[in-house]
């Protein structure tokens, strides 16, 4: 790419850093935005700029947000004495999607991987307990991921609020709907039998 | 359980081999650099998944198989057990990633379906004795629990989750105690890692045990044939962590009096919390020497061997056995585990 104008070599560098991108991407994305109407990357770069202008996070769910705090944690609609934790904001946006749940969120914004040097310190875990230390919260549920760090993170928590007095739960963890039980790995049915429901 | 039919390509020095073997003991021999250790190997690595002579996969591939622009090797084998028969396969691949850098690819199969490692227990068993195993009885710690880790992960399944599991929070608290140790913080985000710890490590003691309690029983058996009633051998585990231990049981221990496990009564439950506890408590220590200290990892094998008719009571063989009894002790822990 060398021989490519110094603009065209730098946009194709900045694109081949997102996830997802390799270098083929990066360059067939940046000569599309060259070919294409101005009007777009004018749209894009506007577009850009203020994702980080406009937004930041909600000071007291830790959401991105374009307006300190956030709707929903404006909301008087919802419940704010439920609070689900969650690793990523995009976490929170599936769990929105679902549509019927009608507490407020905890962004933690990460999961605790201490051999990858992410310590609790690094997370919005102090700020959660501030939170509910601060009253008014009677169940936090722990929407971490199924996976090795997001049952250390949820293990961590567990032990940090149940001293506070609430309580704490976690999602249902086991089958997918739709699913075979001839299908399923160990682990998960293991984990599905450890849950099982009184009915 | 037995090989039917073994087939090799670009293994080792075997560009490639289609080899029926029939039930009945088999007796290789040629000159040096034939493959008859080769053989050994493919055999063993189909077993457990991983060579016991190199960490390398890289290695196991023939090594001009690269120059020719086939990096790949491939180990397949029949297997028949009871009225059953299954295939197990082993490819090993080199892909060159965009960035340069160059990954080995295994790929495991059985009855040509994808499968995981740990899947391969009980699949085949095998026993490897070679001369470098006398290292079992004379080197460090760690070769003895390799040992007993391998020997158990072929059959156990369970026994190689419990075990991977305790590693791999062994390795996440670790880091947390060096970043505590240099950084500072919260010791309670060491309590997620010792939880794993204390309920796998409880596993893995508990499978380690009852391993060294029959391999002393058997090997204790071939060993007095071996030596024609002359001299006899036994095994010792030697729990690092064991919370039901007195510490005047402790003291014996170190002493090298023979122990067999927690009192009865105490059940797994028990033993879990006592673990936990100890970790806990033992956290500020760990936290300035930035690594965990108790725990199976630091685990202990010994072989007591004794000859009456020398007048000698009991010797530990690890520090003062000669060569030759090393070598017959481990002889007899090979034969034990075939048994």
């Amino acid at each position: 790419m060398s021989t490519a104008p110094a603009a065209v070599t730098r946009l194709i560098e900045a694109f081949a850093q997102l996830p997802g991108i390799g270098h083929k991407t990066a360059a067939r994305l940046t000569f599309f935005l060259l070919r294409n109407r101005l009007d777009l990357a004018v749209h894009l770069a506007e577009a850009l700029r203020e994702l980080k202008e406009r937004t930041r996070f909600c000071s007291i769910c830790y959401n991105i947000t374009e307006e300190d705090p956030c709707p929903i944690c404006s909301d008087p609609g919802r419940d704010h004495s439920l609070i689900c934790v969650v690793e990523e904001p995009l976490d929170m946006l599936a769990i929105e999607q679902v549509g019927t749940y009608k507490g407020v969120y905890h962004v933690l914004h990460g999961v605790l991987a201490p051999s990858e040097g992410i310590f609790v310190e690094n997370l919005r875990i102090s700020e959660l307990l501030t939170r509910v230390r601060s009253g008014g919260v009677r169940e936090v549920i722990l929407a971490t991921n199924p996976t090795g760090e997001g049952d250390w993170t949820a293990s961590y928590l567990v032990h940090q609020l149940r001293p506070l007095g609430v309580r704490v739960t976690r999602l249902g963890r086991g089958l997918p709907m739709g699913g075979d039980l001839e299908y399923a790995d160990v682990v998960t049915l293991t984990r599905a039998l450890e849950g099982r429901e009184e009915m | 359980m037995h090989i039917r039919y073994l087939s090799l390509t670009n293994f080792r020095n075997y560009a490639r081999l289609e080899l029926a073997l029939p039930e009945r003991p088999l007796l290789l021999y040629g000159a040096n650099a034939q493959g008859k250790t080769s053989l050994l190997e493919a055999i063993y690595l189909l077993a457990t998944g991983s060579s016991p002579l190199t960490s390398l996969d890289r290695q196991l591939i023939r090594w001009n198989a690269e120059a020719e622009g086939l990096p790949y090797a491939r180990v397949w084998a029949e297997v028949a057990h009871r009225a059953r028969r299954y295939e197990i396969e082993i490819a090993l691949e080199r892909k060159a990633l965009s960035n340069g850098t160059v990954r080995m690819h295994k790929t495991i199969r059985i009855d040509r379906v994808r499968k995981r490692r740990t899947d391969l227990a009980g699949r085949l068993n095998a026993v490897l004795f070679m001369p470098q195993d006398v290292e079992i009885v004379s080197g460090s710690p760690a070769v003895r629990r390799h040992y007993l880790d391998a020997a158990l992960c072929q059959v156990d399944a369970a026994y190689c989750t419990a075990l991977e599991r305790y590693t791999e929070a062994l390795r996440q608290r670790n880091a947390v105690l060096r970043h505590l140790r240099d950084e500072g913080g919260d010791p309670a985000q060491l309590a997620p890692f010792e939880e794993i710890l204390a309920r796998q490590g409880v596993i893995v003691a508990h499978g380690r045990r009852e391993l060294v309690a029959a391999l002393s029983h058997y090997a204790g058996h071939i060993h007095r044939q071996l030596t024609g009633e002359l001299e006899w051998l036994r095994l010792e585990y030697r729990p690092n962590f064991d919370p039901a231990a007195p510490p005047w049981l402790k003291y014996q221990m170190e002493l090298g009096l023979h122990y067999s496990g927690p009192p009865p009564g105490v059940t797994d439950e028990e033993l879990v919390e006592a673990f936990r506890q100890t970790l806990v408590r033992r956290r500020k220590e760990e936290i300035a020497r930035g690594t965990t200290l108790t725990g199976p990892h630091r685990d202990e094998m010994r072989f007591i061997a004794g000859s009456p008719a020398l007048g000698i009571h009991e010797v530990d063989l690890g520090m003062y056995g000669s060569r030759g009894q090393q070598r017959t002790a481990v002889l007899a822990l090979k034969l034990a585990e075939l048994a």
